[in-house]
């Protein structure tokens, strides 16, 4: 892997060097505060911690975005912290042969799979699971209507993106409890970091979701249905130069990994802000017609992705900084969603903003997300369905929100709610 | 500069003068123009920057083709026969004079 060599000379005394030794990158509390303070003044910063680059601005990080000759993606899902030898031996072992098809990979690649992925993954075909999935919400809201209090991320917003993704994958009423195992340490793995006991255990459970995919896709073989892997393999028309065998079981398998927390998160997020705020629920119950903009307020305020790596792929020039081949950035796109440049009054969540689809939570230029109309499907529905089902929930006082130490990702481990407070 | 008038699914026009080079979706984003998200950034990997021509216009510029083509199939509101990707029409002097509807929704 290329590396960038030491980091361009500060002085102590400079605010970038400041931002470097303060920026604490795997910690979430404080992260936002943490941005305001510096965004004026400091647009890049090396952060000696994880020898990255991050940049902070929103018209800093859409160039970036959208240059895909000067800048790889194929950092974008690489371990922040480099596994053992022992992790990629025992990947090895278990024919774990996931290749980077989409977000980790660059033109021309890219283009030729993504031109067929978008066929499946668009906001047309997604709204034909419209009514699915808001059945799927009120099986869930119906368990929880007996109960005083709840986490929803337990009851609900942990289960929920899955099952939508089994759906598209033609697996109707998937095991909640496989889907935990999964996905649980999958994140901490790639983004976070993880003690050695814990990637082991998540290297198995990758291993094994990579042996289901396989299976899965050699069962649409056999049996094809209306699906993502039935269409992809349709697709194909056993062309390996249109899409090899590897490069679909590599696209299912990406579906759940991008699918699955990403969304989690963001309702987790939303609710929490849509709590804390309560004249902002006030106002969605007050007129329902307000859920898609508070929606994006949710992705733009609180986002579930806070930060995408890109490596320079020659000597580039970011937020006036010069930066050697090889030098590895973090687009803070949490900074970016709050950054003053582009949004009146950042810091405050406001469901009634004009302008909060400016966020780039969903990245931008040529890898932005392909699920996005499906998170916004699944976020709006979601919004619909508590409000008109628990009007009068409310965050249980005085909990501590904790978040997941990645990178990353963003998204409170627990929210506990009083249901008919 | 080439005038345009953007029309709203309301009914509401706006009309600019267009810088010459830049794409419609660039130039519709530097006017404020709501209703072109362009949530890729023009690298024509999403549909949203969807939008309607009128028949004078697209008779000059011609319908999509292509992978452009292709996009419009999946865009947010379904899509017409002089339905565009923004992104993929340059503003030239024939585009003087264009009425350009914004489709209903994008996402």
């Amino acid at each position: 892997m290329n590396r960038s060599n030491d980091p361009l000379p500060d002085t102590p005394a400079c605010p970038m060097s400041r931002a470097g030794a303060a920026f604490a990158p795997f910690a979430h509390e404080g992260m936002y505060a943490f941005f305001a303070d510096i965004r004026q003044n400091v647009p890049i910063f090396h952060s000696p911690e994880i020898d990255y680059w991050v940049v902070t601005r929103r018209r800093d990080i859409l160039p970036v975005l959208r240059d895909a000759e000067r800048f790889s993606a194929e950092i974008a899902t690489q371990p922040v912290c480099p596994w053992p030898g022992e992790v990629t031996e025992f990947l090895k072992s278990r024919e774990f042969t996931n290749e980077a098809v989409q977000v980790a990979c660059d033109p021309p690649r890219h283009t030729r799979i993504r031109k067929i992925a978008a066929r499946f993954l668009n906001v047309r075909q997604f709204s034909f699971y419209e009514d699915d999935l808001r059945a799927l919400v009120r099986g869930y809201l119906d368990r929880m209507a007996g109960q005083e209090e709840v986490d929803l991320m337990d009851a609900i917003f942990y289960e929920f993106p899955a099952q939508v993704v089994f759906l598209l994958l033609g697996e109707t009423d998937f095991d909640p409890r496989t889907i935990k195992k999964w996905g649980d340490l999958r994140l901490n793995m790639i983004w976070g970091k993880p003690a050695a006991d814990e990637l082991k255990e998540a290297a198995r459970d990758l291993a094994d979701f990579w042996d289901y995919t396989v299976q899965l896709v050699h069962d649409r073989q056999e049996n094809p249905g209306t699906d993502y892997p039935s269409f992809l393999l349709e697709k194909r028309g056993g062309d390996d130069d249109t899409l090899t065998m590897n490069e679909v079981c590599s696209l299912v398998f990406g579906l759940l990994l991008a699918g699955h927390e990403t969304t989690t998160n963001a309702a987790g997020n939303l609710f929490l802000e849509l709590m804390r705020h309560r004249d902002q629920w006030d106002k969605v119950l007050g007129d329902p017609s307000l859920i898609p903009n508070a929606v994006e307020e949710g992705l733009r305020y609180a986002s579930s992705v806070v930060a995408w790596r890109r490596v320079a792929k020659t000597e580039v020039e970011v937020a006036g900084k010069l930066l050697p081949a090889g030098s590895r950035l973090l687009l803070a796109l949490g900074s970016a969603n709050h950054d003053e440049d582009r949004f009146d009054n950042p810091g405050e969540f406001d469901i009634t903003r004009q302008n909060p689809r400016d966020h780039i939570s969903f990245g931008n230029g040529l890898h932005a997300c392909l699920g996005a109309p499906l998170a916004r499907l699944e976020l709006r529905i979601l919004l619909e369905e508590l409000t008109a089902r628990f009007p009068r929930m409310e965050l249980v006082p005085d909990q501590e929100i904790s978040w997941t130490p990645t990178v990353s990702f963003r998204g409170p481990g627990s929210l506990r709610v009083r249901l008919n407070a | 500069m080439p005038t345009i008038t953007f029309i709203q699914p309301g009914g509401t026009r706006q009309s600019v003068d267009a810088q010459i080079g830049l794409s419609i979706m660039e130039a519709a984003q530097r006017n404020a123009i709501e209703g072109i998200v362009a949530e890729c950034g023009g690298s024509m990997a999403c549909a949203t920057c969807h939008a309607i021509f009128d028949d004078e216009t697209i008779a000059k510029i011609g319908l999509s083709e292509g992978d452009e083509d292709e996009m419009l199939d999946f865009a947010a509101t379904p899509r017409e026969p002089a339905s565009r990707l923004t992104c993929q029409v340059e503003v030239t002097d024939a585009l003087d004079g264009a009425e350009i509807m914004i489709p209903e929704t994008q996402i």
